[in-house]
């Protein structure tokens, strides 16, 4: 097992220096000179000339990736450029953010979907299964964006119940966190349903009852541990659709994460911020498959002694 | 070539021509199936008709022009006149809604194919030499699945620029790789077939053994991936397109459309509502098509 | 007279389909005295298992029991509340399954999953459940039990598991042991030492009702023997009787092809046809399309399951009659 988890992680390494790679050729493919383009047309000759040495960007490519690279590793990702600070302090306040908004939204959706896909398993096809199937439904067709104005009309310019915008308590991170979760809740509450029915009809379920216990004894001690193996995976690929979703939701609450300074650095044509808040989301989901991967084999024994 | 070899291999073809006349047969059966027992499905495939069809017709189940500002009557509340109410510029927002249809579909349906042929020809390689080949096209699908879809084509297209074509190459970029992962486990599992075995043995080309023995086996599977992903796309450019980084004016996405809209979403409320919730019916219906064709030809894929 | 540990009369299990009602179980009786092996057999699909779970109330939806009775030491169960009947499972009637692979939770330790049953119907503590567990991994000579305790399903091999099952059912003395098909998934070898080991329980007083299609297994260690078909019981008798002289065509082909296999014949013997569909039964003997010799009666008429000789009874007009040997 631990070889196998090494395996993981050298793995995940490549994969994290092959986005770097992608990031840093994507961003520099862009016609003209990125200094220019990032100034725009105004920018006398000298400034754009300076910019372009301070950033490397006279060298051979590769030269200029190493260089990244290595500045990288010490924490170091260069300056923004629109919003004159280091990146990797912008980064450290944001991210804080989009991590609140993001664990409140899982925790959301998790609780949620668990709780829904049990209810549903255990009554399936009677009414509060169809009730509930089609309330997730509901859920994995709701674009994030959608979720996030109707929560905002709604809760917070109809009824007052919730502040519009910003994040100055708890309460501010309610909506953004109920509509960035609504999608994954529906989603882990469908597969919560049709993994614990597919488990219900394994033999040790027969063996638990003819043991003695009763439906809910094997639903709780049986079923449900078995059941939530493919659900976790389904968590760890969420986690990365959650990221991706901050973006929207800390638009639409102006929560300043790092989803929005990824807009905001798009808008302002700010190459180094832009391949900092990538490079930082990546790793999140890079990171988070490797977890749910331990926790996985952690849950099912057959995989810990494999590998 | 030898005559006894040449016997051969017309033998397989005729051997491979017959499978793929029982495949074929066999898919109208499943489809048949599907409409009797899956409902839902056929519903959504109603209404993913009656929506083409809308937006084809759209000139003349209107009276507006898509583009006819009326200044007099900005941003009125749905109506007789104007079911769906006005926009900022007094347009008339259902046949806003229909002439969108067309941009939306076809931002669902062209990246949809794009990354169905890519993500195949690379998943089939992959899948079937192996070695270099398969290292680097799966290392590579890892970097693209790594990023969360929205910040992959959030960097694409800021490096491409904005416009139609860029968006259609973007989430073509985004898609490619989950396609190019199942095609290649199924390449796998069809390599060490009989055959494919077969084939091998009496010296069909690799190029040809991939082409024609082990992508038309694909197809079922392929046929769900591009239903699922037509959904996905749509998705993925209408929240670009809501925070103005996908297509650009004056094409009108119901993405862009909602864009536009939030700036009046307390007065106006409706330009948001009525183009997100077409969004919503559009991705429900093809998500319930792709499931209904998952349950039916593949149903082994369905579990995982 | 004897005492019956088991009680079966009438039995009837019925599922409504969409394409109508079937009886998986029809009007199966059967009794199982008191320390004594029975053995049930048949082809696959013949209502063995149902007949299995009807007795241990496991009958799953759209299943349901429609008719007769189950007594267990003359206590009634088929009107029992979920409850109770609950409390009675692995206490006092236990089953062991067919695929010994999967009828373990893969994720929970096996001594656990033992112990837990001695738990949920002793209420003793977790170290004399530990210990109870212990000991019956000993009884079932389950090799090194302290380190197998804490082994998780797929560290053991099939016997080895199928061992496990065994202890589980038997840790809490249950007076009847149902066991179905419990060496059909294992190699020979092992085969011997299961049915050893379900002998010793015998001895020690449990009851088994022992189901299977290998006729092999039922000559071994079965007293008496209950042939099925199609949902019904087509004859029955003691072991040494059926074997001597079986009176059912079914039960005589079923014999013809095993000693074919036997004695290395050129072709082997089968019973011609196939299972009848359960949806369209024959209105008489469910034998009829497959028996090489009916008379016109057995179309529409079900032969009555009658004595021929004192514990011997079979489901056939021609029975006992010379025209049938």
């Amino acid at each position: 097992m631990r070889r196998s988890i090494a395996q993981r992680f050298l793995q995940a390494l490549i994969v994290l220096v092959g986005v770097v790679l992608l990031t840093f050729v994507m961003l520099r493919v862009v016609p003209g000179n990125p200094i220019e383009t990032m100034m725009g047309e105004h920018a006398d000759a000298a400034t754009v000339a300076r910019m372009t040495a301070e950033l490397g960007l006279d060298q051979p490519m590769h030269r200029q990736f190493l260089r990244y690279l290595s500045s990288a590793l010490r924490g170091d990702f260069g300056t923004s450029y629109s919003l004159g600070k280091p990146v990797s302090l912008l980064l450290k306040s944001a991210f804080r953010n989009t991590l609140y908004l993001a664990l409140f939204a899982a925790l959301f959706a998790w609780i949620l979907g668990v709780a829904c896909g049990l209810v549903c398993a255990v009554s399936k096809n009677r009414l509060p299964d169809r009730l509930f199937l089609g309330f997730s439904l509901l859920g994995i067709s709701l674009p994030v964006f959608m979720a996030a104005m109707f929560l905002q009309y709604v809760l917070a310019f109809k009824l007052k119940w919730f502040p519009i915008s910003g994040t100055d308590s708890w309460r501010g991170f309610v909506l953004p966190a109920a509509a960035l979760g609504w999608n994954s809740a529906g989603q882990v509450a469908q597969m919560t349903r049709t993994s614990l029915l597919e488990t219900l009809q394994e033999d040790y379920i027969e063996t638990a009852r003819a043991k003695g216990l009763g439906r809910f004894g094997v639903l709780v001690r049986h079923a449900l541990r078995n059941a939530m193996l493919p659900v976790l995976t389904l968590m760890a690929i969420q986690f990365s659709g959650l990221l991706s979703g901050a973006v929207i939701t800390e638009t639409v609450f102006s929560i300043n994460g790092v989803g929005r300074l990824m807009v905001q650095a798009i808008s302002g044509r700010d190459i180094p911020l832009l391949q900092g808040t990538s490079l930082l989301a990546t790793s999140v989901v890079i990171l988070g498959s490797l977890l749910a991967d331990c926790l996985y084999s952690v849950l099912d024994p057959r995989i810990r002694k494999e590998g | 070539m030898p005559p006894g070899k040449r016997r051969k291999t017309e033998e397989t073809a005729d051997l491979r021509l017959q499978s793929q006349l029982c495949e074929e047969e066999r898919f109208w059966d499943l489809m048949r199936r599907m409409a009797r027992e899956n409902r839902t499905a056929v519903l959504s495939f109603i209404l993913i008709v009656l929506v083409v069809l809308a937006s084809l017709l759209a000139p003349v189940l209107t009276p507006y022009d898509e583009n006819g500002m009326d200044l007099m009557h900005r941003l009125s509340p749905p109506s007789q006149d104007h079911l769906l109410g006005t926009d900022e510029g007094g347009r008339d927002e259902l046949t806003r809604l229909l002439y969108g249809a067309r941009v939306s579909l076809l931002i669902g349906v062209v990246p949809a194919l794009l990354s169905l042929i890519l993500g195949s020809a690379l998943g089939v390689i992959a899948g079937y030499r192996g070695g270099l080949a398969d290292a680097v096209i799966m290392r590579a699908a890892d970097v693209t699945l790594a990023f969360p879809s929205m910040l992959l084509a959030m960097v694409i297209m800021y490096s491409l620029g904005g416009g139609i074509v860029n968006v259609f190459l973007t989430l073509t970029l985004v898609n490619w790789a989950n396609v190019a992962r199942v095609v290649r486990s199924r390449t796998l599992a069809l390599k060490s077939s009989e055959f494919v075995e077969a084939a091998r043995v009496i010296g069909v080309p690799e190029g040809r053994i991939m082409r024609r023995h082990i992508l038309p086996n694909c197809l079922p599977t392929l046929l769900v991936l591009f239903t699922l992903n037509i959904p996905a796309s749509i998705l993925t450019e209408s929240s670009l397109s809501f925070l103005g980084l996908g297509i650009q004016p004056p094409n009108a996405s119901w993405g862009l459309m909602i864009n536009t809209g939030r700036q009046y979403l307390y007065s106006a409320p409706w330009l948001c509502f009525a183009p997100g919730a077409a969004i919503m019916l559009i991705v429900l219906a093809f998500n319930f098509l792709g499931n209904g064709l998952l349950d039916v030809l593949d149903p082994r894929q369905r579990k995982q | 007279m004897e005492h019956n540990t088991l009680e079966v009369r009438g039995l009837t299990v019925c599922f409504q389909t969409a394409k109508g009602a079937v009886r998986p179980v029809d009007d199966v009786s059967l009794k199982i005295p008191q320390g004594s092996i029975v053995g049930v057999v048949g082809e696959s699909g013949c209502g063995k298992s149902m007949t299995a779970r009807a007795v241990m109330g496991l009958v799953r939806s759209p299943g349901k029991i429609t008719g007769g009775s189950v007594t267990l030491d003359g206590r009634e169960l088929t009107s029992l509340p979920e409850k109770e009947r609950r409390k009675l499972r692995g206490a006092e009637i236990s089953m062991i399954f067919q695929e010994p692979m999967s009828s373990l939770n893969p994720v929970m330790k096996v001594g656990r999953q033992v112990a837990e049953a001695v738990r949920l119907h002793t209420g003793c503590s977790r170290a004399e459940a530990r210990a109870k567990t212990l000991a019956i991994f000993r009884e079932v000579e389950i090799p090194e039990p302290e380190a197998r305790y804490d082994c998780y399903p797929h560290e053991l091999s099939g016997g080895l598991r199928q061992r496990v099952l065994i202890a589980m059912a038997a840790v809490c003395r249950p007076k009847l042991l149902i066991a179905d098909e419990p060496t059909t998934a294992l190699d020979v070898t092992v085969e011997a030492q299961i049915l050893k080991l379900l002998e010793r329980l015998r001895d020690a007083g449990v009851s088994v009702l022992l189901i299977s299609h290998d006729l092999g297994v039922i000559a071994r260690v079965c007293d008496y023997v209950y042939v099925m078909y199609a949902g019904r019981i087509v004859e029955q008798a003691g072991t040494g009787v059926i074997f001597d002289r079986p009176q059912h065509p079914y039960t005589r082909g079923l014999f013809r092809s095993v000693a074919s296999l036997r004695e290395g014949a050129e072709t082997l013997e089968t019973i011609p046809g196939v299972v009848p569909n359960l949806l369209r039964l024959p209105a008489g003997c469910s034998f009829l399309m497959r028996c090489p010799s009916c008379p016109a009666r057995c179309e529409n008429e079900i032969p009555p399951l009658a004595e021929t000789e004192p514990g011997h009874a079979v489901r056939c007009f021609l029975a006992g009659k010379e025209g049938a040997t």
